[in-house]
């Protein structure tokens, strides 16, 4: 304590009580009953993102215009970002704080952007130098494939991928129309993960190229072989000539470009494989129907693909279902039956049931089955169980095999490429924990973002990174008074007529500017982006700016715990506990 | 240049003229259309002043103590329940000494809810250590705010401009507006006494102990006793600059006055047409205007009503239980005269009601009339 004075009385006493020393000494920290302090929290998108990406801070980087700073935040999860960018179906999006509010952020969009606006600058991911830690082996080159190799190579393994065909990145460039998924960019990406040093060798299909004993030298394998086998609808005449499956038209259109069809083509199913078959087949000037059991709202495709294919032109007939496919007069003859919705079923959609006596037909040049992918486990190895369909594995993706592990579309019904992104992830960190001895139960445990089941690599490689707590952050935890309302951002679209005569993208990218402006408009759910609201609100003057692990920190010397910092954060990155005492 | 203006865009202009660095208010009828021409008048880049929004008068004032301590001249406007509302913060203000200036019109104070004027709000807030001025017109709105500032840093102590809801804050007078350079040369920056320096830090209005309260309490009544003498040098230094003055109290109407018209606020002006009627009709009528209510001018009152022998006091307040604060003030103040004129209390025009030259002639007959009042209060116009 400083010095006190003593007065006569009023003659020499200042006019106002004043201390002349400073009040330093007096911690009215002690005071506190209840203690804020920085604790990032998991954004609802980055729970939401199969493949694991730490959206809220590569848009960040967006906001701060460091675009290529967003690049190396993404690459550090997932070496897809031109992919995913155009074909996920952003799940993150939809769980997106944003839309409780106006719209929510474009995320996909911004994640295109900052892929496109990287591959610009010719950047490509360093090849990783230092010693080998082994052999590891993966079967598939598609995403979950990729994905595999391409963290295993970064932690430090020796990758060989066998591919069955000729070119690289299974679904990805079979299945995927280039009008969504653009061929360069997706040449780029795999390039980039060839880059650090995985070896892809085409035409080496399992069972029959390869066996299992060839792979002895491996330490580790990844099997991520996927579904392409067309699901039978079992009726007549499935197997009659015209009626081609889905996927093996989508691979024709994709690798050859050259088919020959008729003028009329039908085609059976609802999910994006039909979708995807019903606007490509519109691309090569025929005319299209598609045949849907049940009606639009149960439809399984993307809402925006099913609204671009009415755009261009695809009719769809709901409530319908072919019991036999016959011939008539040279055209495929489709006997349908009318469908009504009953009760719902095990997916949650109501059961399409026939309407008796009321049959009629469709006639078209060609029919196209698209109803589904099976797996095709012929090929696998004994003691791989499956079951329904699928492949089974444990939670780390190991199977009944030591050393053998497997992802992707082949052990899971969740067949979207981020999935098999983030599934390809996870068995480079089970392989990794299974040939270093770590255990991988704890590790995904450390790791999981929010409640999982994606994984953070991040925090698998740097254990000290800024921690997050796994809890999801809500609407209702944000501060809403600090935000204006905004309008989403609008890719533009080329013109309905110059898309259906080409196979050119659809959409383009973002530019730097609407980049900029829709990173704005991201709360932010969880993190700290220094907005300094705290800083500016604390009525102690007991926020510190730091350089260490968060850009802020509370002098808890002084902090008497009013809260205020923790309710004016406008986006929940500040907690308040209780005072232990 | 001369301009017609209302009581409000007068306050707005001594506020301009006065070089003010901070305001904070919260909107409230009838004052708010004075902050609506000042924050405007910063948003469009014409003002150089920090205009902070708040929640509530209570922190428009707390506001100002703080951005008062930090060293620059600072302003608010109010009425009625927001000058009830700040009553924690006025306290403050003057015990911490701030000469913060605030404008108030009167409006009374519900329920029944009513927007009208009535001098209960500011009257209410007479025990809390700021100087009171009431304003007569709109010319001495504008000049009031000047004076005040000079004299409120002179004493360390706040000043509140009282003018009455809607006779004077929404009417239209012709108003002198002075020059930028006239005003700076009258009002000069202020210079606080403990600048608040981060090199060196002080605390504030600590807590003190009942050994040295007293004193400072003491300090401060000494503060209000320097008030008339520090007024009257400015008032004299305003009138020689502008050809304008208001003194704590005004004597008009004859000289010799045997009944004095005692009023404040624009009640003053109706009476001044009222005495002059009256003039030469046998008992001479005089009339007195309180301008200052605190400190109150016990010396100037003393020096006026001499040889007065009755006051007829107006009162556009009630103090519920006692009667007209501005009576009550009077007679508290002669009881230890040995000349002490009867003193008959008028209540009138509260909430809003006209006060009207034939309320206020009635007012002047009963008190010629009678030799003291037959009751304690006297109501004007009140229907039984």
């Amino acid at each position: 304590m400083s010095k006190q004075f003593q007065f006569k009385g009023a003659s020499d006493m200042p006019m106002i009580p004043i201390s002349l020393g400073d009040m330093d000494w007096n911690k009215t920290g002690a005071w506190r009953a209840q203690r804020p302090f920085y604790e990032d929290k998991t954004p609802p998108c980055n729970a939401a993102c199969p493949a694991g990406n730490d959206i809220v801070a590569f848009i960040q980087k967006i906001m701060q215009e460091d675009f290529e700073g967003a690049w190396q935040v993404i690459k550090e999860e997932n070496p897809f970002p031109g992919v995913c960018g155009r074909v996920c179906f952003h799940p993150c999006e939809s769980k997106c704080n944003r839309g409780n509010y106006d719209a929510p952020i474009a995320i996909h969009a911004l994640e295109r952007f900052v892929s496109d606006f990287v591959a610009n600058l010719n950047q490509k991911i360093g090849k990783s130098s230092g010693p080998k830690k082994g052999k590891v082996a993966i079967i598939g080159s598609g995403p979950a494939g990729m994905s595999c190799a391409y963290h295993l190579a970064k932690l430090e393994y020796e990758v060989t991928v066998f591919e069955s065909t000729s070119s690289t990145g299974g679904i990805l460039r079979m299945g995927i129309p280039s009008y969504r998924l653009p061929k360069k960019v997706l040449d780029r990406e795999i390039s980039n993960i060839e880059a650090l040093g995985v070896v892809i060798r085409t035409g080496v299909s399992l069972g029959q190229h390869l066996t299992y004993d060839d792979l002895k030298d491996y330490r580790a394998i990844f099997i991520a072989t996927g579904a392409h086998r067309s699901r039978s609808l079992h009726i007549p005449g499935e197997k009659s000539k015209r009626v081609l499956s889905g996927l093996d038209l989508l691979k024709k259109i994709n690798l050859e470009r050259k088919l020959k069809l008729g003028d009329k083509v039908a085609i059976i199913g609802g999910g994006n494989t039909a979708i995807d078959v019903a606007r490509s087949v519109i691309r090569l000037g025929k005319k299209v129907t598609l045949l849907y059991r049940r009606s639009r709202e149960e439809m399984p495709a993307f809402k925006d693909e099913i609204e671009e294919a009415l755009e261009e032109g695809v009719k769809i007939r709901y409530l319908v279902n072919p019991i036999r496919i016959g011939q008539k007069d040279g055209l495929k003859r489709l006997e349908c039956l009318r469908m009504e919705l009953g009760e719902k079923d095990e997916s949650g959609r109501r059961k399409p049931v026939p309407i008796s006596h009321s049959n009629f037909f469709v006639e078209a040049d060609h029919v196209i089955i698209a109803a589904g992918e099976e797996v095709d486990v012929s090929f696998l190895p004994k003691g791989m169980e499956n079951k329904e369909g699928i492949v089974l594995t444990q939670r780390d993706g190991s199977t009944g095999i030591k050393g053998v592990f497997a992802g992707g579309d082949l052990t899971s019904m969740q067949r979207t490429v981020a999935h098999a992104i983030g599934s390809g992830k996870k068995a480079a960190l089970a392989m990794d924990c299974y040939l270093q001895g770590k255990n991988m139960e704890e590790t995904i445990r450390r790791i999981l973002i929010g409640e999982g089941p994606s994984l953070s690599i991040l925090r698998y490689l740097h254990p000290e990174a800024r921690p997050m707590n796994s809890h999801v952050v809500t609407f209702e935890e944000l501060n809403m008074d600090y935000f204006e309302p905004s309008e989403r951002i609008r890719e533009s679209k080329a013109p309905l007529k110059k898309r259906v005569r080409e196979f050119g993208e659809v959409t383009s990218t973002l530019t730097e500017t609407m980049a900029h402006e829709e990173a704005e408009r991201c709360f932010s759910c969880g993190t700290c982006n220094e907005c300094e609201n705290c800083y500016v609100f604390c009525p102690d003057a007991s926020i510190l700016k730091t350089e260490n692990v968060f850009s802020h920190q509370v002098d808890y010397d002084f902090c008497k715990g009013c809260g205020i910092c923790f309710s004016e954060c406008p986006r929940g990155a500040i907690s308040l506990k209780e005072e232990e005492r | 240049m001369k301009r017609v203006i209302t009581g409000n865009q007068a306050v707005a202009y001594g506020v301009i003229l006065s070089r003010v660095d901070v305001i904070s208010a919260y909107p409230i009828t009838p004052q708010t259309t004075i902050v609506e021409e000042l924050s405007e008048l910063i948003a469009n880049g014409r003002l150089n002043t920090r205009f902070l929004k708040v929640e509530s008068e209570h922190s428009a004032m707390a506001a100002l103590i703080g951005a008062a301590t930090g060293g620059v001249r600072c302003f608010t406007a109010t009425s009625s329940h927001g000058l009830a509302y700040m009553h924690e913060m006025l306290h403050w203000a003057s015990g911490a000494r701030l000469p913060i200036v605030l404008v108030n019109v009167n409006r009374a104070i519900g329920p029944p809810w009513n927007i009208w004027s009535d001098q209960s709000d500011s009257l209410s807030q007479r025990d809390t250590g700021w100087i009171q001025l009431y304003c007569e017109n709109n010319q001495e709105v504008l000049d009031t705010i000047l004076q005040a500032y000079r004299v409120a840093e002179s004493v360390k102590l706040p000043v509140m401009v009282v003018l009455d809801a809607y006779v004077l804050s929404h009417t239209s007078e012709p108003v002198e507006i002075p020059t930028m350079e006239e005003v700076d040369a009258f009002l000069p920056a202020y210079c606080p006494d403990y600048p608040i320096d981060i090199q060196e830090p002080m605390a504030f209005s600590v807590i003190t102990t009942p050994e040295y309260f007293l004193e400072f309490r003491y300090k401060i009544q000494k503060a209000m006793e320097e008030v008339p003498e520090v007024a009257k040098k400015v008032n004299d230094e305003f009138r020689s600059r502008f050809g304008r003055g208001y003194a704590a109290i005004e004597r008009y109407g004859e000289g010799e006055a045997e009944v004095l018209l005692v009023t404040s606020g624009t009640v003053t002006s109706t009476s001044r047409t009222v005495v002059q009627k009256l003039k030469g009709n046998g008992t001479k009528i005089g009339g007195m205007k309180i301008k200052r209510f605190r400190p109150f001018p016990f010396e100037e009152i003393y020096e006026e009503i001499r040889g007065v022998r009755k006051l007829a006091v107006i009162d556009r307040n009630l103090s519920a239980g006692v009667g007209g604060i501005f009576a009550q003030e009077l007679k508290a103040s002669l009881y230890s005269r040995e000349e002490r004129p009867e003193i008959f209390s008028f209540i009138s025009g509260l909430g809003g009601r006209d006060i009207t030259p034939n309320l206020i002639e009635e007012a002047i007959q009963y008190t010629v009339e009678h030799p003291r009042p037959e009751e304690e209060i006297l109501w004007l116009g009140l229907k039984k």
